[in-house]
């Protein structure tokens, strides 16, 4: 069966580079470029190794800011089909990015399946499937670590702490991945430059009225850790014996 | 106020309840089979689920036992508790912290921390949120006289099916009360050189734990033995780690240790920034070295 998959895509600041001000510990998040985040560019590899197998189309959403252009150019060299990029995102607020992605993926109609990351990395709510799933009435399989697709249902592997299930469920469904569920493809260059010519839809974010919370501090944690370093191996042993010996009393 | 916490593990109740039991009555909500773990912590009536809980069916439960009723609802963050906790942002239209590590009561209000930025920094915010999400193992549970009720509830049949189900191989450890860690990363290079590391986690008395890649991608050791953001959050007396290179997934899991003493190849690397001690070495030196220091 052909299959209609949304995949949901996410632009944050790349937080590997992200350095925290030694004094005041806050964020120093001017001039920190953008990237996809990494669980986008796994929900990105399922969806279209998902069509490679069945057939269909990926169409890609990002909600995000007239920075995302670099963003879908990215994912449809990765194998997007379509992308709308939905500009007005103003930050961590899963309630309201639900509220405009769900209309969005109603207003495409007929979508099969909604396959997103299960927790970003900047953020890290993993609220979003939940969320969406409720919006938009779809089943929610939760956790992937793999995808397929057989007469009208889903079926995924999701790991837990005690054990490893198989779990399906009739489309539509939300289906949120790991990052263990594949290996992100690098597109050859041939893919990244008809990428570049390829049209993006954009649209505004209707506003909407959501309550934030008030934010008291975003800082760095103090670390009041003795960073004593030891490049002698045996001066080094010797200390730690101690340091260990003391807890161990 | 009335408070009602939900975790598909009774254990996981206990804290919470604890935390909030001076400020109102407070709910259990866990599965059948769990609810026994969590009755003597003054909670005012425990509901046991019976059924295959699956998100769908656990949140149709809880709307049953009317989530309107209440003034906060906590849930233990879990893959199952926060795909409920999506769920019923949407239903009832509240702010929803998630990953709270920490809590205050402000009147109205409350105020929480959690990690942000992946856990570079700590966002305190104040909101009149409705739903937190709280990470396991965040607050101390302590014991008090009385025993709760238990009320049985049916889980409807979900739309989710479950065609398969593998029970992994446990080990029954619980890394999250080891007093010494011995915690190991991609540095140590193969599964089988972990038995050149336990004559330390043996000599210390310790536990045995790794990095995400190490449980996860390779699967060295089990995820129980996980430590980091997305594994356990351990707060031991010592922490050895061990080839760890220190991302700030894995610093976000381990900072409430008391001492952290850090063995690594690279003298750049992360992880000595956040260390007591380190040496800057070839780890299957190092380790056998620490052991004789340690048994003289």
């Amino acid at each position: 069966m052909a299959i209609n998959i949304v995949v949901l895509i996410k632009q944050i600041v790349d937080i590997d580079q992200l350095k925290t001000d030694p004094n005041s510990g806050e964020p120093l998040i001017q001039n920190i470029p953008l990237r996809i985040e990494n669980l986008s560019k796994n929900s990105i590899e399922a969806a279209v190794q998902l069509k490679e197998k069945n057939g269909g189309k990926v169409t890609g959403i990002i909600f995000g800011t007239e920075k995302a252009n670099s963003a879908m150019k990215e994912a449809y060299a990765m194998g997007v089909d379509e992308g709308f990029i939905i500009t007005g995102y103003k930050g961590n607020n899963p309630a309201y990015t639900a509220s405009i992605i769900s209309n969005k993926i109603k207003e495409l109609g007929n979508v099969d399946c909604v396959i997103l990351g299960n927790q970003s990395a900047d953020s890290y709510t993993g609220l979003l499937p939940g969320l969406l799933s409720t919006e938009l009435n779809m089943n929610l399989l939760g956790n992937a670590v793999s995808i397929s697709e057989e007469g009208g249902r889903f079926k995924i592997k999701r790991v837990l702490d005690e054990k490893d299930e198989i779990i399906s469920a009739e489309k539509p469904c939300v289906i949120s991945v790991t990052q263990e569920i594949n290996q992100p493809r690098l597109p050859p260059v041939l893919q990244i430059m008809a990428a570049g010519r390829k049209p993006i839809n954009a649209s505004a974010a209707g506003a909407g009225n959501f309550e934030t919370p008030k934010i008291v501090s975003n800082i760095a944690p103090k670390s009041d850790r003795k960073r004593q370093l030891f490049e002698d191996m045996d001066k080094g042993v010797a200390e730690v014996a101690k340091a260990i010996r003391g807890e161990m009393k | 106020m009335k408070f009602l916490i939900f975790s598909e593990d009774g254990s996981n109740i206990c804290g919470i309840a604890t935390k909030l039991r001076d400020n109102g009555e407070v709910y259990g909500v866990t599965i059948e089979g769990e609810e026994s773990k969590c009755l003597q912590y003054g909670l005012k009536e425990v509901y046991a689920l019976k059924g295959r809980p699956m998100g769908d069916n656990c949140f149709k439960a809880l709307n049953k036992i009317d989530l309107t009723n209440f003034d906060r609802i906590f849930i233990s963050s879990s893959p199952l508790g926060r795909d409920i906790a999506g769920m019923i942002a949407s239903s009832i239209r509240s702010i929803v912290i998630t990953e709270a590590f920490d809590f205050h009561l402000e009147g109205e209000n409350i105020r929480t921390k959690r990690f942000f930025f992946g856990g570079k920094t700590i966002l305190e915010e104040e909101s009149s949120a409705k739903v937190i999400t709280v990470q396991p193992g965040s607050f101390e549970p302590e014991k008090v006289d009385g025993n709760t009720p238990v009320t049985m509830a049916d889980l409807e049949v979900s739309s989710i099916t479950l065609d398969q189900e593998v029970e992994k191989e446990r080990s029954g450890t619980d890394i999250e009360s080891a007093p010494i860690l011995v915690s190991i990363g991609r540095g140590i290079g193969k599964k089988e050189a972990i038995d050149q590391i336990m004559p330390l986690v043996e000599a210390v008395h310790g536990e045995l734990s790794g990095s995400r890649p190490v449980c996860l991608d390779y699967k060295w050791l089990t995820e129980e033995r996980q430590v980091g953001l997305s594994g356990k959050k351990v707060k031991p007396r010592v922490y050895i780690a061990l080839g760890i290179s220190g991302q700030i997934q894995h610093i976000a899991g381990m900072r409430g240790s008391k001492t952290v003493i850090a063995v690594n190849k690279d003298k750049d690397a992360p992880i000595f920034q956040e260390c007591d001690y380190g040496i800057v070495g070839d780890l299957f030196q190092v380790v056998p070295k620490l052991v004789s220091a340690l048994k003289q």
